[in-house]
């Protein structure tokens, strides 16, 4: 059997497939610092980053810095979280805290995370639906509503260039994304899906598809291309 | 490993958008089945995710995880990555007793 159409995979994976159903229109919904309109206009504009032309020249300079110029956008959004989007999704391996903390004077630390978050959870969907040579899903609905604009209790400065919870019982993967609740339930729940899949992540024997060794190996590659030292 | 050098050819071939991903797509689902190209699939999307995450963010390394990858990160270049900037302490070299240990 091929993998070739969306009814093959759901077919053959249906927990995935119908949680991505769900996970991507909770992309579109209003977030707790972007709207619902702006959430899928960032969406959008991750999927032009692999089409632009300075994102493609900073990536093959020797530090992006070397290369000035305008991204080629798709959107209103404000142009640094415009640069934001870009980066994450082209050469999320040269970010670096100066350049954050630029981004997060100009928009927010709180808007800086959701709008990564949002970025991360899509790419992990869309880059599942290119390793199967599926198609790429169509663009959420936007969700009504305001911002509500509320910062979190118990989030502060633990080291990272972003606040995150204080309570130290997760890892700090596991809270990099603290800082938006509302937004990291969703982060959340496709890394369990794709990954961790609850208490199975204590164990050193899966009974999956591939075994441990072989799922490690995988991340390994992947993060090593991607030059994460995390 | 058994399949292990195909893995990785996908897994390469996936983040790069190698134009062979259809072929070295194929050659996993025959080698591997169709439930394990789908977990091979998850697992590569699952880390561009988590890696830009962890990069966006600036996170350290847990104490665990410095002290399990102390005596390699050299060796293998990984501190010479610029992520490794965030991270304030090498950690010591040191084993964890099992999977949870590494983030502790």
């Amino acid at each position: 059997m091929t993998l070739t159409s969306d009814a093959a995979a759901i077919e053959l994976n249906e927990t995935l497939a119908s949680g991505h159903d769900r996970l991507w229109q909770g992309l579109g919904e209003c977030g707790t610092w972007w709207s619902g309109a702006e959430r899928v206009a960032a969406i959008a504009e991750a999927r032009q980053a692999l089409r632009c032309e300075l994102c493609k020249a900073r990536s093959e300079a020797l530090t992006p810095a070397m290369v000035a110029g305008d991204h080629d956008c798709v959107s209103a959004l404000p142009a640094p979280a415009i640069d934001l989007i870009h980066r994450l999704t082209t050469d999320p391996g040269r970010l670096s805290n100066d350049w954050a903390l630029r981004v997060i004077d100009a928009i927010t630390e709180e808007a800086y995370v959701e709008l990564a978050t949002v970025i991360c959870v899509q790419y992990v969907i869309d880059s599942f639906n290119r390793c199967l040579d599926l198609p790429l899903r169509d663009l959420p609905l936007a969700g009504d509503g305001s911002p509500s604009q509320v910062r979190p209790d118990g989030v502060g400065d633990v080291g990272a260039w972003v606040s995150q919870a204080v309570d130290k019982s997760l890892a700090n993967v596991s809270r990099a994304a603290s800082l938006v609740p509302d937004t990291e339930i969703l982060w959340r729940e496709v890394v369990q899906m794709h990954y961790s899949r609850g208490a199975q992540f204590a164990d050193l024997v899966w009974d999956r598809g591939l075994s441990r060794p072989q799922v490690e190996l995988l991340a390994s590659t992947v993060s090593a291309l991607n030059e994460c030292f995390y | 490993m058994t399949n292990g050098d195909l893995l990785v050819r996908y897994a390469e071939s996936a983040v790069r958008g190698d134009s062979d991903l259809p072929s070295v797509r194929k050659e996993v689902e025959l080698a591997v089945g169709t439930h394990g190209l789908i977990e091979a699939a998850a697992t590569v999307s699952a880390f561009e995710g988590l890696n830009r995450l962890a990069d966006a963010t600036g996170i350290q390394l847990d104490a665990g995880l410095a002290d399990e990858s102390a005596d390699f990160r050299t060796a293998l270049g990984l501190d010479s990555y610029s992520g490794a900037a965030s991270t304030t302490s090498q950690g010591s070299p040191g084993r964890a007793a099992d999977v949870m240990g590494i983030f502790r």
